[in-house]
């Protein structure tokens, strides 16, 4: 599984970004996206266009985490997300590994990745690493933001850091580094 | 009085409370707001924290003998202490170190171990903050006002902080002379 | 001078209106592309290597300090600012921004705490053991203000929470506090006796208001009683489109 998380302030300006790979089921934790030479900005593209949905979601449901909100087929992209009371947005996109060229462009939607176990490299159709949709990665994805969460507050404390401002310490990159590496 | 002494009259010392978290946010609201009129001209901002403090101290000061309900110090020595143990107790419900003594026992050091005004503080990375500011300039003034009002002319600068990197925050207080009953002090 | 960013486009759910949406090959004001791969080299840190990233949260949660420190501080604040504008509605205003952004850290510093201990701060009830929610409606946004930030700031509800009875102003809302500690320490001077300090809290209420997606605008305004000679009163007006979804969620029958 691949990963690109986003954190947007009220005004959809991001102010984090990071990519990055499962560690789960023996993954190295490097990203492997569909569309390499893109993807910084096919996962941007994406993650914009759910924001209409997340936006829906936002006052229909009053958890801070949304879980999975959005799918987008063309890029087997999956959108999770978890908003903070302040009206900042955790956003995270999550890519199961390519399947087989045989699954080709037939296979492309949803529904085929969750009924076609077997083409899976690793793991099985619960596993946080191959199953974007399963009680586990639901789970699993509310740690990681719960644990970014805490750090972002941190972030956010401080009498200097204005909302909507780049995050730019190289201790909080590793501090979400840390918890994709132990949740996801 | 001895050190331990003050420490008890420190402890004791019975006094209104309020949320600390709403003191370091207020504090820290002070310093940011300072820094934006001031466009990061961090000299300028540790100038306006001190001046602030001075304004306090002199105040603070009154405050602080009623309800400590000390006396007079008979040397530099036991104002170290009665500042440390007493005074920082009081207001800031901490109680830095008293070290780095000069020979001529006119200076020393005070060493904070916690500093309820820098909590949650993250200076701004712009490559200059930690170099020039001193986010809790205000203490050097409240020291230098307190003082002044009972006939001390001091001068007080911090050294380190924890928030430039530094392995401690630790501030340095010197005698400068005994002001003799001349004329009240003026007001900045 | 850069006030703190304030959302101004509040979202309706039947509302057309969305968030920019960039466009494959119109990036110009999508996100910088700048972002990802250059971390900062960083600030300095102790050799112990204490960030505020290793500090708990909660560590300062039941510390408390001199209130005449506050006072202090706070006169301090108030004098500071007074050098700087023209008149009380100046002053009022900016001690209004300067509170604003506090509400914000607030909220998430409320909210992270009540995800992470068993009793809840937030919820009246000490059993509930899930996450709190966000508020959706206007009257928990008021309960949350007048009971949890409350008692986070003063160590005390608020003292009254009010709906106008004017059929003119539904979208006023008015929250008591009889005794206001920062104006305790305060003394106004006579020619400025329409100036509230409290103001800088009608800042913090406004950034929490904002921050739940509750646009306001909030201001502080003495009422004093024989009793209570700096009673406050804490106007909250919610803007159009608040009031707009709020008729939306009602009929969803969304609580």
């Amino acid at each position: 599984m691949s990963y690109y998380f986003t954190i947007l302030s009220p005004t959809d300006t991001p102010v984090f970004n990071i990519a990055f790979g499962t560690s789960k089921s023996g993954g190295d934790g490097i990203a492997r996206f569909r569309f390499p030479d893109t993807a910084q900005y096919m996962n941007q593209f994406i993650i914009h266009s759910s924001l209409d949905i997340v936006e829906e979601a936002q006052w229909t449901n009053g958890a801070m985490y949304l879980k999975h909100v959005d799918t987008y087929p063309p890029a087997a992209a999956y959108i999770s997300a978890f908003l903070t009371p302040s009206g900042v947005r955790f956003l995270l996109l999550h890519q199961p590994p390519q399947l087989s060229n045989s699954g080709g462009s037939s296979g492309f939607g949803a529904s085929s990745i969750l009924g076609s176990s077997s083409n899976l490299a690793r793991g099985s159709t619960s596993s946080i690493a191959a199953n974007p949709t399963s009680p586990q990665t639901e789970e699993a994805v509310r740690q990681f933001m719960t644990e970014v969460y805490e750090n972002y507050v941190k972030t956010a404390m401080s009498p200097f850091y204005k909302q909507g401002a780049e995050i730019r310490s190289p201790v909080f990159r590793a501090r979400v580094t840390a918890a994709g590496k132990k949740w996801l | 009085m001895s050190s331990s002494k003050a420490s008890r009259i420190g402890e004791e010392t019975r006094i209104d409370k309020v949320n600390a978290e709403l003191v370091t946010l207020t504090y820290g609201t002070i310093v940011a707001q300072l820094c934006q009129d001031y466009d990061s001209d961090y000299q300028e901002v540790n100038k306006q924290l001190d001046k602030m403090g001075y304004n306090i101290g002199m105040r603070l000061i009154e405050d602080f003998l009623a309800k400590s309900g000390v006396g007079r110090c008979a040397n530099f020595r036991e104002t170290a202490d009665m500042i440390a143990k007493v005074g920082f107790k009081i207001f800031l419900n901490v109680a830095p170190t008293v070290t780095n003594w000069t020979s001529d026992n006119n200076q020393f050091s005070l060493i904070f171990d916690e500093n309820p005004l820098a909590d949650f503080v993250e200076l701004p990375d712009d490559g200059r903050a930690q170099d020039e500011l001193w986010f809790s300039n205000i203490l050097c003034g409240v020291l230098r006002g307190a003082l002044e009002m009972v006939q001390m002319q001091i001068e007080a600068h911090f050294v380190s902080d924890i928030l430039r990197g530094d392995d401690t925050t630790e501030m340095r207080v010197s005698l400068v002379r005994y002001i003799e009953d001349e004329m009240p002090p003026e007001e900045e | 001078m850069a006030a703190p960013p304030r959302h101004s486009a509040m979202l309706s759910m039947n509302s057309a209106v969305a968030t920019p949406q960039p466009m494959p090959g119109d990036m110009s004001q999508g996100p910088p592309q700048s972002l990802t791969p250059q971390p900062s080299q960083g600030l300095r840190v102790p050799s112990n290597r204490k960030t505020i990233y290793d500090r708990h949260l909660n560590r300062s949660r039941n510390a408390e300090l001199s209130r005449a420190s506050f006072a202090y501080l706070f006169a301090e604040m108030v004098t500071y600012a007074q050098r700087r504008v023209t008149g009380i509605q100046d002053l009022e205003k900016r001690l209004n921004e300067q509170g604003y952004p506090l509400g914000l850290r607030l909220l998430d510093l409320l909210f992270y705490r009540t995800t992470t201990t068993s009793s809840s701060a937030l919820s009246s009830s000490s059993t509930s053991s899930s996450p709190p929610n966000r508020p959706l409606r206007i009257l928990t946004l008021l309960h949350l203000i007048h009971g949890p930030l409350w008692r986070l700031l003063f160590g005390r509800s608020a003292d009254a929470l009010e709906h106008s009875v004017s059929p003119d102003t539904p979208n006023e809302y008015m929250i008591t506090d009889n005794d206001p500690l920062v104006n305790a320490y305060i003394s106004v001077p006579r020619e400025m006796n329409q100036l509230n300090c409290a103001a800088f809290v009608a800042g913090i209420i406004e950034g929490v208001c904002d921050g739940c997606g509750f646009e306001a605008k909030v201001s502080a305004h003495n009422q004093p009683t024989e009793m209570w000679p700096s009673r406050t009163v804490f106007l909250l007006s919610f803007g159009e489109s608040v009031m707009e979804r709020e008729k939306v969620l009602e009929r969803s029958g969304i609580k």
